[in-house]
């Protein structure tokens, strides 16, 4: 393919000199007839309508006239999983699975009919800053369905009966989710990040279901939900003055209530790197995790080790990592790396799940490709790609009103303004090879990660030049 | 050709067009077919600057070699290892680089690549489509990267996971009589290491020529550029012979079939129930559509009230016309309908049998009132809108539906049929499929003591 230098055209007046992916690439060199990319066509932006009710509830709208005849609706409260008492770790989990099973004025099952004829569904999750509440529905039932989630949010009555069956079948579930190794991998790598942090105690236990009842769930909904520390947002068939209008009607008489929850303290961005083998007996393949704290949301760092990660392994296929292990090894079915960021922290991950014979040989490869983003700088083409990736990802959640509405709340949840969501594109495509290098420096380095394998307890001597590994029982 | 007469059947009738017809969401669709043969389906959508592709072939599980289970699936993989023209690693660099994303999925009916990206990359995309359409590069090493990369998957997904989609596999297995739609679509591991170049360089000359595939394209684009832009990449492939299609057509089982089975990575015991489903066309599919979705669809649905609420046996219920791999309108050969769910301490496999027969007995005996069944359409038509939001699940929708049905605007068709569905054609389906004889029960119980990775 020709060098080609196109424009993106951004409505902020911005000119980005863009090149073709292929530009300059050294290691790889295209098909000659391969028609290049077209014209980029500007970047949309979400237009959104913000205003604040009276009560303090802040209350965000994207109106849309295309796409599918539906309405979402979100609503975040600030408070989630950091919030739970330390001997109720993922508390939280109940609060927001409980929070449809019945209200002052409706039972569980009237609240599941009334969704179900306005085509409508509400699923409330908890996550480490804050729970939200989404539901999404036909547009015709816009009115109904912000009143039925202010009545499930602000209202939740947490009756005796559905506690005691929610608790029963959570410690059903809790034993089906230890069977799978990626739920022990994940429960591990997450405490060798963060140590006795908060954020390492967002997979529940036993314990905790049992300890939880009506009195804790009721409080701790309480403490949270309040229209002060709040958001919600409405978009897709609706205008901006009618989804107003509705949401004043059904959380305008909201009133906070008590203390609201502490402020959770940040988390450490360093950590003494653990090495840790999960033993699961007759396991056929080892799940291989790595992994460091890092910073929190909107630090300075975020946008530029995005796009850094999105090199390693954020991305589809052609990353480094299933470049390497899954395409050229044939180790796995796909490598992945990532960061995720919260309010008061964050956490860069990567892993694999691998046949058991090449643990050792998959980690050193992990090892390898890590360590070569921080000897070497990232060449033009490969660089250009990741941003029209990042650009390409923005673009297609775009597609979907479900998801900007999500995007929205949850950047809310860890302190990001709105405008971040717009801003996001441009900012990628101000990153360097020299920032991305030192990205690399900064949390790739190997000798600062910790090493989580769960498998088969015969795969330990392969593990030995990585670490000393410490052996932790399952289920633990 | 059932299909043409359910359509005739429908467009007779004057349809009472409900409170949700204003959610009613109707796409514009283009179509054109090659000289070639291969069928264009173009649905423009400009509120994103952005495309969606689906390029699906009329060949899946079903279709693959005896004595080479798997092989569809693994020919999927080798899809994305290259061609004489774009070597290994370019299909993906050039997508992904473009800001793209692609995947493709091998399933009993078809196989589908699909992609999203910027339509400023739409002319590569469609480049890359039918320079692997034309050929691929047949190499040894590429052959055994992919024996290892979906060895690997299925260690993931079934051997080294509690459960390991026995939902799926051996449901089919139970339910069905001929190879064709009882065997494992995944594969052994000896016939995965048995594939051989000549097989990949056959099955591609058989099944990947553009007569046995449709294109669908959805987005920013004008339907008379997109049918230029595919006649220019894809215009001069040849027309290449497919075999003759077997008849894969099985009756309704007679003879209810039980199996019990260990899970050695388990914890908690598991169970799952198949009904033999009416054949793509028939007029019982809409209802059966219908059904399913009042049975366990969500949590209002009557399994999930019943059992997960009301008699507290399971832990949760999921399930479906086709579930998990397709919904009730993308098969085309014999299908199921599936549940699957976790049961508590202490509950008898016997018994949970007896509450889901109390729950299809109680819609063949009294039906289903008006207030329950409006409700029920009404959340069909915003999940049916859901389904097509992304332009990549659009476009594959659309193709599938011109592959299978012979026709893309049935897309616009069956929220209609769903509507037209009555009462009594919940009765009547509820009595014909759901029977104790039609039925396939597979009981799987944790064994801490076998070895890991054993599956039956």
């Amino acid at each position: 393919m020709r060098t080609t230098v196109k424009t993106l055209a951004l409505p902020f007046g911005l000119a980005v000199a863009l090149s073709a992916g292929a530009a300059g690439a050294a290691e790889t060199t295209l098909p000659k007839d391969l028609p290049p990319y077209g014209q980029d066509k500007p970047l949309p932006v979400p237009a959104i309508t913000q205003k604040t009710l009276d009560n303090g509830l802040a209350v965000w709208v994207l109106s849309r006239t295309d796409g599918p005849p539906k309405v979402d609706v979100v609503l975040a409260v600030r408070g989630g999983k950091a919030s739970d008492p330390a001997d109720r770790p993922a508390m939280s989990d109940l609060l927001a699975s409980l929070l449809t099973e019945g209200t002052r004025t409706r039972s569980s099952i009237e609240i599941a009919e009334q969704l179900q004829a306005i085509g409508a569904s509400i699923d409330a999750t908890a996550g480490n800053d804050g729970i939200t509440v989404a539901g999404s529905g036909l547009a015709s039932g816009a009115e109904r369905l912000v009143g039925l989630l202010a009545d499930v949010g602000l209202n939740a009555s947490f009756p005796e009966a559905e506690v005691t069956l929610a608790k029963a079948n959570a410690l059903q579930a809790l034993k089906a989710a230890e069977a799978q190794p990626s739920y022990q991998a994940s429960r591990a790598i997450a405490r060798a990040i963060y140590g006795d942090h908060p954020y390492a105690r967002t997979l529940t236990t036993e314990t905790s279901i049992e300890k939880t009842d009506r009195a804790a769930l009721a409080a701790a909904h309480t403490a949270r939900f309040r229209p002060d520390r709040a958001l919600l947002v409405v978009s897709g068939r609706i205008d901006a003055a009618t989804a107003l209008k509705y949401a004043n009607g059904a959380f305008g008489g909201w009133k906070a209530q008590g203390e609201a929850p502490a402020e959770v303290v940040a988390a450490p961005r360093e950590a003494k790197p653990q090495y840790v083998l999960v033993e699961r007996s007759g396991s056929v393949q080892s799940a291989v995790r790595l992994g460091r704290p890092v910073f929190a949301a909107n630090d300075a760092d975020e946008i530029p080790a995005a796009l850094a990660n999105t090199i390693l392994g954020g991305g589809g296929l052609d990353t480094r990592l299933n470049r390497n292990l899954r395409e050229d090894k044939g180790y796995t079915y796909g490598a992945y790396s990532a960061f995720s960021v919260a309010r008061r922290g964050g956490a860069f991950t990567s892993g694999a799940d691998v046949r058991n014979e090449v643990t050792g040989a998959a980690v050193g490869e992990f090892v390898k490709e890590l360590q070569k983003l921080i000897d070497t700088p990232v060449d033009a083409a490969e660089l250009e790609r990741a941003k029209r990736a990042a650009a390409g990802g923005y673009l297609f959640r775009n597609q979907l009103q479900s998801a900007v509405a999500r995007s929205l709340a949850a950047n809310w949840l860890v302190g990001r303004p709105p405008e971040y969501l717009g801003q996001f594109v441009p900012r990628t495509r101000e990153v360097t090879a020299e920032q991305v290098q030192t990205m690399a420096r900064r949390y790739f380095d190997p000798k600062t990660l910790s090493i989580v394998v769960v498998g088969d307890k015969a795969v330990a001597e392969q593990l030995q030049a990585y670490g000393k590994f410490d052996a932790s029982p399952a289920g633990d | 050709m059932t299909f043409r007469r359910l359509v005739l059947g429908l467009a007779a009738l004057a349809i009472p067009l409900g409170a949700a017809a204003a959610d009613r969401w109707q796409l514009p669709i283009a179509v054109k077919k090659l000289d070639n043969g291969l069928t264009v389906v173009v649905s423009e959508d400009a509120s994103s600057p952005t495309v969606g592709v689906s390029v699906v072939y009329h060949v899946g599980m079903r279709l693959e070699p005896k004595g080479r289970t798997g092989f569809a699936h693994l020919f999927e993989h080798l899809m994305f290892q290259g061609t004489p023209n774009a070597p290994k690693g370019t299909f993906d660099r050039v997508i992904e680089g473009g800001g793209g994303m692609n995947n493709g999925s091998t399933r009993a009916d078809y196989t589908n690549y699909i992609e999203t990206a910027p339509v400023s990359a739409l002319e590569p995309i469609l480049w890359l489509e039918a320079d692997r359409m034309k050929t691929l590069d047949f190499s040894a090493e590429n052959l055994k990267n992919q024996q290892d990369v979906v060895k690997e998957e299925i260690r993931v997904n079934v051997q080294n996971k509690p459960y390991g989609l026995f939902f799926w596999s051996d449901i089919n297995r139970l339910a069905f009589s001929k190879w064709e739609n009882a065997h494992d679509g995944y594969g052994s591991f000896a016939d995965l290491e048995g594939a051989r170049l000549e097989d990949v360089r056959a099955f591609h000359r058989d099944f990947y020529g553009p007569n046995n595939a449709v294109i669908g394209i959805v987005g920013d684009i004008k339907a008379e550029q997109a049918f230029a832009l595919v006649e220019k990449y894809f215009g001069a492939i040849p027309a290449r012979p497919v075999p003759p299609r077997p008849d894969v057509a099985e009756p309704l089982n007679t003879r209810e079939k039980r199996e019990s089975q260990t899970d050695a990575l388990a914890q908690v015991p598991a169970l799952a129930v198949g009904w033999k489903m009416p054949e793509r066309g028939s007029a019982d599919q809409a209802p059966m559509d219908v059904l399913a979705q009042l049975l366990v669809g969500d949590s209002a649905s009557r399994l999930y009230q019943g059992l997960v609420k009301g008699r507290e046996q399971l832990l949760n219920i999921e399930g479906g016309v086709n579930w998990p791999l397709g919904d009730a309108w993308d098969y085309a050969g014999p299908a199921p309908l599936v549940l699957f769910g976790l049961y508590k301490p202490g509950v008898q496999v016997d018994a949970v049998l007896e509450a889901i027969d109390e729950e299809i007995a109680r819609i063949v005996k009294d039906g289903v009132d008006a207030a329950t069944l409006k409700r029920v359409k009404t959340k069909m038509l915003a999940d049916y809108n859901d389904g097509l939001e992304a332009f990549i699940s659009r476009a594959d929708t659309l193709a599938k539906a011109q592959l299978l049905w012979g026709d893309a605007k049935t897309v616009n068709q069956i929220p209609a049929w769903i509507d037209a569905v009555q009462g009594a054609d919940l009765q009547r389906v509820a009595a014909r499929y759901l029977t104790a004889a039609n039925r396939v029960v597979i009981d799987r119980t944790p064994a801490p003591a076998a070895a890991a990775g054993d599956k039956p």
